[in-house]
């Protein structure tokens, strides 16, 4: 535990030391971006709530994407899952009519529903015609990006807008605020935890976590592989779905064009950092989106384009990801070295 | 007639990205490298590729900056995955994430504009006329007129696989691919290969950026490579690594490319015909698969 | 021989492998040029590092190495093979889909201009090495179809291409079949009249006895002595390896069987390309039975066991336990009636970066009610914490706690926690295979007393080993098979190892 903290200090001061340079050689001041990078983001009331809120969309497909590989299923389908779940939850926000307590359960609902079954298909093909879900999640992806562009653009185009888009959902969908939090950082926080529970409590959990690190090991035990597969597909669907819906309930309240997608990218980057921890992704998933709200508020004041959030989050996975072997084989062979100095005497 | 040619001409540009591509992911294969860095080596090699050749007017920079833009990507796998040992998977992931974060990010630093990147003075790897065969019915309609990178694309496929099977190259390429401990034993790091062949990768992938924003069109648009990459990889994958399957796998791919314009005449919205070489490459897959179980069961 | 010439001085060799395991402990030895001299110890000795510190597989953390006088370090086993010092591995590591001559050449190979390999003088020079040292190779033979004895042959022939003059083999007799070995011997003879240098690791006393001119014995990586073998015995180097007097006989008393409670009928396993894996087997193992089963590796042991576990389905035939029908049983319904051991820790019996209970209750957690809280949903970890306790107790098992993790255990450890896990099951049928591969003698002797527990309690015992010598200890019968056959069915009583070498390599008897 306390390697995993030394890990993610140093490779965040690392990181961050990179990106200094980076924008040295770029003449911007690397003290005055970062300054304004986690002034927005962090110190206040409203960067805070704001960097809570868009942890959310974050979070979930990091989970998604965390419980999938920790389980040995390697679903990289979060993008497609993810607007496949927006669209279905846009579709009932426009054509349900619910008072806002039953709305919104419903409407998150049909979003998991929505991830879920697109996870499912990738799920099936690989179950029946054991067709890679690597690759099949990957041409999913594509798939549902042209799909749900084809749905806002024909079947449900709001006709008054000038760029394709959906009308907005029925205002009893949208998800409320108190005071400058955004209620969808309930379902991140009730998704960790019930994550946690599931993957750390349950039977299934525990055979889906010794399937990941030894499939072969689990099948000999007499664990169902197969059904795990499905259960593990289906419900890191589901939530990359509900990340979809959180956007669009949460957010602009209705489909448009390029809703989500770098999210779904981020919560794999964020899991891969976490090595698959559940709460790691969690507080990694809060750390990103730190620099993402920063980042914007960082551009008004400094002029950086925020794009940088995108590069220095690259960096950071992989410097992060690169220490941990390090940190490893080094602690392990100062202890060696020890041993080595008390045999000679 | 004039439909059948377009076809094939079509077939053949849809396919030269990923050739490219799967060609320099097979070295990678062969040497026992898991790269899927493929993606973003092709996108940064598109966008070098309109940088150098709208800056100094000529194709030929851009298309050498291309290789270094996907040299670099190389080399930065080469340090975590080979010298750091850190894993493949993530690596390559990584890279392609960074690929799309910083060229969009350099999108707008250098080119002020968000999306896409257009302007007459980009200029585009030419087409090679061949006078001679030009006459020739049918065959001389499509031999002649296609772009340079394709030419340099079926070279690559014959020399890729002259270095894999017959040189000593090839022959410790894939022994660090089969057995790495043996190659270790023999005296030549396995290391070394697995970095000689990213940086084949990185040449290649190179290559296939520049045919995406200078040959095929004559832009830069965020994300342009559009999956190509992970369709390369699929491409490798069902046919074990061999470069002339690869050459074969990629027409088929170029073809469904080619197919989805077609389909577009006749009123098919755009966004389904876009889904074509996707839902093609799931069909590929199904049959990999298939042929593999019955190879393998009991 | 005796009196040649010091050719390698190894002086105070200290090596620690990360993060704290003690390989070697001030380890000095000498090598003279011409003999064969051979190294041994039980499992963990240090007998292969030692030599792994000379061939520049892994560096000391201390020491130094004296070659023909002059102090070296080899940083990798490139260097050493130029220096003339060669090593052949216990796993053979040749490249299957390579054939003969492209493995041996393969880092110096032949080649014009272009960088295109010139086949026919390297087959050449193949083929000149081949009939030089009197291998009986083919060239062009891939090495996927060649036997392991031929494979190791490639191994040796790589290393004298390259004109090394010091061959050290590491366990070369563990994959070879009682015939094989003198043939091997008589090689290293030659190589040694040649004026080849040979260090021999092993830790089987009566081969070292008669193929070596020294012996060096190692103790928990301490060298304990050197000694020319003619002046030693058998019952001596083992209590130089051990510490203390080693029985070498049975323990095992006689026992009439039970009731059959596996009976195998007319087991076939036939690839779809046709190669048949198994041939129409039929045998029972017996209640208060252990059945050893012998056989080269890839004879079906592999196809046995994944029939009888439930993870390929065989072509035909039919598997009873107790008269039950489990041939179209799944793998979880099959678990309650049978125990496995695997035969690789890593890869099939543990999953090695989990804690060691999670380890430990696996399989348990589905058949036994009190792992389950809330209707079968939650897993009561309580539950699983305290019979990981009381199996560390039961099965004497040195872990600090139930959430150390498995990796941290030593191998003999990690083998009783598994054996451990698969004996509680209670099953009537325990399959068990290569249960005490690569074990020290104590973890050994451990296990082995565990087997003939469960003997003795009236369970049934089906066991796969490449040990001939763990196979005749613990058997009541013996089975061989050969080619997906069984050859061979016989009482232990009624026969000994040359017979069963026999079996296993030719598939029958040799009448001499």
């Amino acid at each position: 535990m306390r390697q995993k903290i030394l890990n993610a200090l140093i490779g965040i001061v690392v990181a961050l030391l990179l990106g200094a340079v980076l924008l040295l050689l770029q003449g911007y001041d690397p003290l005055a971006t970062y300054e304004a990078l986690f002034r927005y983001s962090l110190f206040g009331y409203y960067p805070f709530a704001t960097t809570l809120r868009n942890a959310a969309p974050l979070v979930l497909p990091g989970l998604s994407a965390a419980i999938a590989f920790a389980s040995g299923v390697v679903n990289l389908g979060q993008p497609g899952q993810l607007v496949m779940g927006a669209l279905f939850a846009t579709v009932g926000g426009l054509y349900l009519d619910l008072p806002p307590a039953l709305m919104i359960p419903v409407l998150a609902l049909l979003s998991m529903l929505g991830g879920l079954l697109w996870a499912g298909v990738a799920a099936l093909l690989r179950r029946f015609f054991d067709m890679s879900e690597f690759i099949v999640t990957l041409m999913l992806n594509m798939i549902a990006d042209f799909f749900t562009a084809w749905a806002i653009t024909e079947p449900f185009k709001d006709p008054a807008a000038f760029s394709p888009m959906t009308p907005q959902i029925n205002p009893n969908g949208w998800l409320p605020k108190w005071g400058e939090f955004n209620t969808m950082i309930l379902f991140m926080f009730a998704a960790v935890i019930l994550a946690w529970f599931v993957f750390n409590r349950w039977k299934a959990g525990y055979e889906w976590r010794i399937t990941g690190q030894n499939a072969l090991f689990a099948r000999l035990g007499g664990c169902n592989i197969n059904r795990n597969f499905m259960a593990v597909m289906l419900m890191t669907g589901a939530l990359a779905g509900l990340a979809g819906g959180l956007v669009v309930m949460g957010g602009p309240h209705r489909f448009i064009r390029g809703l989500g997608a770098n999210y779904a990218w981020d919560g794999v980057m964020i899991a891969i950092v976490a090595n698959n921890g559940l709460i790691a992704t969690f507080l990694y998933g809060l750390f990103f989106s730190a620099i993402q709200t920063g980042a914007l508020g960082m551009e008004l004041i400094t002029s950086v384009p925020n794009e940088i959030s995108q590069v220095l989050q690259a960096v950071l996975v992989l410097v992060i990801v690169a220490s941990r072997e390090y940190l490893n084989t080094f602690v392990e062979q100062r202890a060696a070295r020890r041993r080595a100095r008390e045999a000679r005497t | 007639m004039k439909i059948l040619i377009g076809l094939i001409n079509g077939m053949i540009s849809g396919a030269t990205p990923i050739l490219l591509a799967a060609l320099g992911g097979a070295y990678t294969y062969y040497a026992g490298v898991f790269n899927i860095a493929m993606e973003g080596m092709l996108l940064t090699g598109a966008f070098f590729a309109v940088l150098g050749s709208y800056y100094t007017g000529s194709w030929l920079i851009g298309v050498l900056l291309a290789i270094l833009g996907a040299l670099f990507l190389s080399l930065i796998f080469i340090l975590f995955a080979v010298v750091l040992k850190t894993d493949e998977f993530v690596t390559g992931i990584a890279l392609s994430l960074f690929a799309v974060g910083a060229t969009t990010y350099m999108l707008r630093k250098i080119f002020s504009v968000k999306g896409v990147f257009s302007n007459p003075a980009i200029q585009p790897i030419p087409a090679i006329r061949l006078p001679l065969a030009e006459n020739i019915p049918f065959v001389g309609e499509i031999l002649s007129g296609q772009n340079l990178m394709v030419w340099v694309a079926g070279l690559a496929t014959i020399l890729t696989y002259f270095l894999i099977f017959q040189t000593r190259f090839g022959l410790r390429l894939r022994a660090a691919g089969y057995n790495p401990a043996r190659l270790d034993s023999s005296g030549v790091p396995s290391s070394r290969m697995r970095a000689l062949s990213l940086l084949a990768c990185g040449v290649l992938c190179g290559l296939g950026g520049s045919f995406l924003s200078l040959g095929y069109v004559n832009l830069f648009a965020e994300n342009m490579s559009a999956g190509r990459g992970w369709i390369s990889l699929a491409a490798i994958i069902l046919v074990n690594g061999n470069p002339l399957g690869i050459a074969l796998i990629s027409l088929l791919f170029g073809f469904s490319d080619g197919l989805g314009l077609l389909l577009q005449g006749y009123r098919v919205p755009s966004q389904f015909t876009a889904m074509v070489p996707y839902i093609a490459t799931l069909i590929a897959l199904y049959f990999y698969a298939a042929r593999k179980r019955r190879l393998n069961s009991a | 021989m005796i009196n040649n010439p010091t050719l390698i001085e190894m002086r105070h060799i200290v090596k620690v492998y990360p993060p704290s395991v003690l390989a070697l402990d001030d380890v000095t030895v000498d090598f003279r040029r011409g003999e064969i001299h051979s190294i041994v110890g039980e499992n963990g000795a240090g007998k292969s590092t030692l030599m792994k510190v000379l061939y520049g597989l892994t560096q000391a953390n201390s020491g130094e190495i004296i070659y023909k006088g002059e102090p070296v370090h080899f940083r990798e086993p490139g260097e050493a093979i130029a220096a003339g010092i060669g090593m052949v591995h216990q796993e053979i590591v040749l490249i299957p889909e390579y054939t003969v001559w492209e493995n041996i050449v393969l880092g110096v190979e032949p080649v014009n201009w272009l960088g295109k390999i010139d086949r026919q003088r390297a087959r050449q020079l193949v083929k000149q090495k081949i009939d030089e040292f009197q291998f009986n190779l083919d060239p062009d033979a891939r090495v996927e179809s060649i036997s392991v004895a031929a494979r190791q042959k490639v191994e040796i022939l790589t290393l004298l291409y390259r004109n090394v003059e010091v061959l050290i083999l590491d366990e070369p007799t563990a994959v070879l079949t009682p015939q094989e070995i003198p043939q091997l011997f008589a090689e290293l003879n030659r190589l040694r009249d040649g004026g080849h240098t040979i260090l021999f690791i092993s830790h089987r006393l009566e081969e070292v006895l008669e193929l070596s001119d020294r012996i060096t014995v190692m103790r928990k990586g301490k060298k304990v002595d050197t000694v020319p073998a003619s002046a030693t015995t058998r019952q001596e180097l083992a209590r130089m390896m051990v510490g203390r007097d080693v029985i070498f006989t049975t323990r095992r008393k006689p026992q009439p069987p039970g009731e059959a409670v596996l009976r195998v009928e007319n087991l076939s396993l036939r690839e779809d390309h046709g190669r048949v894996r198994l041939n129409n087997l039929n045998f029972e193992v017996r209640a208060g039975e252990i059945v050893g089963v012998a056989g080269v590796e890839g004879n079906g042991q592999f196809e046995l066991v994944n029939t009888l576990m439930g993870i390929q389905k065989p072509t035909s035939g039919r598997i009873f336990i107790r008269n039950v029908d489990i041939t179209h049983f799944d793998i979880l319904q099959r678990r309650q009636y049978i125990s496995f051991v695997p035969q690789d820790r890593g890869k099939m019996g543990a999953s090695l970066v989990a804690p060691l209970w999670e380890d430990a209750i696996m399989t348990h957690h589905r058949l036994n009610p009190r792992f389950s809280q809330w209707n079968g949903l939650l897993l009561n970890t309580r539950f699983a914490q305290q019979f990981t306790r009381d199996l560390i107790e039961n099965f004497s098992v040195v872990a600090p706690s139930p959430r150390a993790h498995f990796r941290t255990l030593s191998g003999g450890n990690q083998q009783k926690v598994i054996v451990g896990r698969e004996l509680l099951l209670q099953s009537d049928f325990v399959l068990l295979d290569q249960p005490t591969r690569g074990l020290d003698v104590g973890s050994m002797e451990y296990i082995h007393d565990q087997i003939l527990r469960i003997r003795a309690e009236g369970r049934a015992v089906l066991m796969i080993s490449a040990d001939l010598e763990e196979i005749f200890l613990l058997s009541d019968r013996i089975l061989v098979l050969y080619r997906g056959q069984l050859v061979g069915n016989l009482p232990v009583e009624q026969t000994n190892p040359q017979e069963v070498g026999s079996l296993m390599l030719e598939g029958q008897v040799q009448s001499s």
